[in-house]
């Protein structure tokens, strides 16, 4: 007995260490980067010899070039992740609620049709959702971002909040509307209530994908005090003789938001994204 | 307080209809209970009378006022679900005076109501908690006082006791029948269970495949079960039925001649005869039985005999000294037997 749970530690230990290595390494490099002054940050040792903080003065006063407009970007990130959130929250919610407590006629079928987009790669969908962009003119305004990133998120979103909901006893419903009821006050006082932890769990999905988008943002946006932080980031690689040891410091920051919401929430998030996974 | 009428209710889910005309009224203050086994419609009759289902065909009326057309939160009613259907976030005293609050009631006569409920249902030590901190009886009078609480025309309850243990299920029987007996509010019960019915109705409505076998009384359907199915269906345990031939002023079946009411039945005419199991008693003179199990309860004893091919209940009063496999004789008075036609069922006299 004692033997078998050895070997199975064993083997545990054998596919959690390189895992772990694999995850490690990139987040060990980008501390080690970002704690190097600008001469040694390549010069391959495990440990610098000077850590330094230097960089990330240099990345909060924006002593630099590319970081000229750092803060401005760092908010565009937070305001375009923000939007993104709740608007894809109010959307998926009341889809959810609509398809699943309400049983609108068509309501699966517009759900499946949602979930088909996701056959197509992102990627194709660029440059379609440039054209309708600039059809629109919404071109160079952040509100092209947050509409491209809810469209991408939403269908995700609706079929993770429907399976949430269908688990919901339907007798709650129906006491509701004996109590007296309308359809807007059960969704706001029985059904709101009782979908929060999916609800957490849907609203740091989107804003998290919103904030780590590079693609979209890249082509929606153009004005530097428009771009979010992770185009700005991208665009230390336009040099020949990149500043990796700052590039390093501002992703480290850039990286820190999405750990904390993780960290916060993440109770929620694996309890919501994997509600409906399994029929119980 | 109110009456309620179906007038040749029909309701079809797609192309199956599952309720073929059914009608009868229910008398203000009344205590209904339908009964029928699974699948008989009784609770997709109930939910129609609630307006959580349309009505395919017929009309139903509270108080004269025909509710076709109204939407549920319109008709006055309160409903016991099986299942509790209590709001989990809402603590006991949010959920009693819910419907209250949204009717807009004055807060004063919220609480005033919601306490007057609790005080009612013993549930005043518990207004602060939350369903999840609830024991399942204290869950269910939770959903009592939530009906009681809206002084409804009608009261409904959709197999309230289902989910409870036995023992917990008696002692809830008795509290809902008090509750009505001082309420005095109408109220339509769902069951499965044919002994909730008997204990706690004015009157049954016995359902089967969609139809009303029968009405009545518990002690009519007891006494004179108007078909076969509900000669079967209330009592516990069931009547004895078999079938046999009226031969000469009695029945014969199983090899032997079982007594009838003078008059009864056709010379030859095949029939279902029925003996309820304390109808039967050992005598020294009757119909010969072989005894195959003895199941003494204490007060009463059950004997199942055997009688040619068929075995038959026995329900006896106190202690008997008969064992398995002893010869036993089986009296009966012609007064207690139930007849039925062989064909359709139906009784005979």
């Amino acid at each position: 007995m004692r033997k078998k749970q050895l070997l199975d530690e064993a083997r545990l230990l054998l596919v959690g260490i390189p895992v772990a290595l694999w995850t490690l390494i990139p987040v060990y490099h980008l501390v080690l980067f970002a704690i190097s002054p600008r001469d040694t940050a390549t010069s391959g040792r495990l440990w610098p010899e000077n850590p330094t903080l230097q960089n990330f003065d240099t990345v909060f006063n924006q002593k630099h070039f590319y970081l000229n407009h750092f803060w401005v970007q760092l908010g565009n990130s937070l305001a375009i992740a923000l939007a993104v959130g709740a608007i894809t929250l109010f959307v998926a919610t009341c889809a959810a609620f609509a398809i699943s407590r309400l049983r609108v006629r068509g309501g699966r079928t517009v759900m499946n049709l949602a979930l088909f987009t996701y056959f197509i790669p992102a990627a194709f969908l660029a440059v379609p959702m440039y054209k309708t962009m600039a059809n629109y003119g919404l071109l160079n305004s952040r509100w092209s971002l947050v509409l491209a990133m809810v469209t991408i998120a939403s269908p995700y979103c609706i079929w993770v909040l429907k399976q949430a909901s269908d688990k919901l006893p339907w007798e709650l419903d129906e006491a509701a509307r004996i109590d007296g009821a309308s359809p807007m006050q059960l969704f706001r006082l029985v059904y709101l209530p009782l979908m929060v932890p999916s609800l957490v769990a849907v609203g740091t999905y989107s804003l998290l994908l919103a904030w780590n988008e590079y693609l979209y943002a890249f082509l929606l946006l153009s004005k530097e005090t428009d771009l979010t932080l992770a185009v700005a980031l991208g665009n230390f690689l336009a040099a020949d003789d990149s500043p990796w040891e700052v590039l390093m410091a501002t992703g480290l920051v850039y990286a820190l938001p999405p750990a904390a919401i993780y960290y916060a929430f993440k109770r929620y998030m694996v309890s919501g994204l994997t509600a409906g996974a399994v029929k119980s | 307080m109110a009456s309620v009428s179906f007038r040749n209710v029909k309701k079809s889910f797609g192309k199956v209809e599952v309720l073929h005309g059914v009608g009868f009224d229910i008398a203000d203050g009344e205590f209904v209970v339908l009964v029928g086994p699974s699948g008989c419609g009784k609770s997709t009759l109930l939910r129609m009378l609630a307006g959580l289902e349309e009505i395919s065909a017929g009309e139903i009326a509270i108080d004269d006022r025909v509710v076709n057309d109204l939407d549920a939160k319109d008709r006055d009613i309160a409903m016991v679900f099986q299942s509790y259907a209590l709001y989990p976030h809402m603590t006991v005293r949010e959920n009693m005076g819910f419907s209250l609050r949204l009717r807009k009631a004055a807060q004063s006569e919220i609480d005033a109501r919601v306490a007057n409920a609790a005080r009612i249902l013993n549930l005043d030590q518990l207004l602060h908690r939350y369903p999840r901190e609830l024991s399942g009886g204290q869950r269910q009078r939770v959903a009592m006082g939530r009906a009681i609480v809206r002084d409804p025309k009608v009261f409904l309850f959709d197999e309230p006791l289902s989910n409870l243990d036995a023992k917990l299920r008696v002692a809830m029987r008795a509290e809902i029948k008090a509750l009505h007996q001082r309420l005095k509010t109408t109220t339509v019960y769902v069951t499965h269970d044919q002994i909730e019915a008997m204990t706690m109705a004015d009157r049954i409505v016995v359902m089967h495949d969609g139809i009303v076998e029968q009405i009545g009384t518990p002690l009519e359907l007891f006494d004179r079960p108007g078909n076969l199915f509900v000669a079967q269906f209330i009592g516990s345990p069931a009547m004895n039925v078999f079938s046999g031939q009226v031969r000469a002023g009695a029945v014969e079946a199983l090899g032997a001649r079982w007594p009838l009411p003078a008059g009864l039945g056709a010379e030859g005419q095949t029939v279902s005869y029925g003996i309820r199991p304390t109808d039967l008693r050992l005598a020294d003179e009757g119909v010969a039985a072989t005894v195959s199990i003895v199941e003494p309860t204490g007060a009463e004893t059950e004997l199942l005999v055997e009688v040619g091919s068929q075995q038959l209940t026995v329900v006896m009063h106190g202690r008997t000294a008969v064992r398995p496999g002893d010869g036993v004789k089986l009296a009966l008075d012609a007064a207690k037997s139930h007849v039925f036609d062989g064909a359709s069922g139906q009784r005979i006299g």
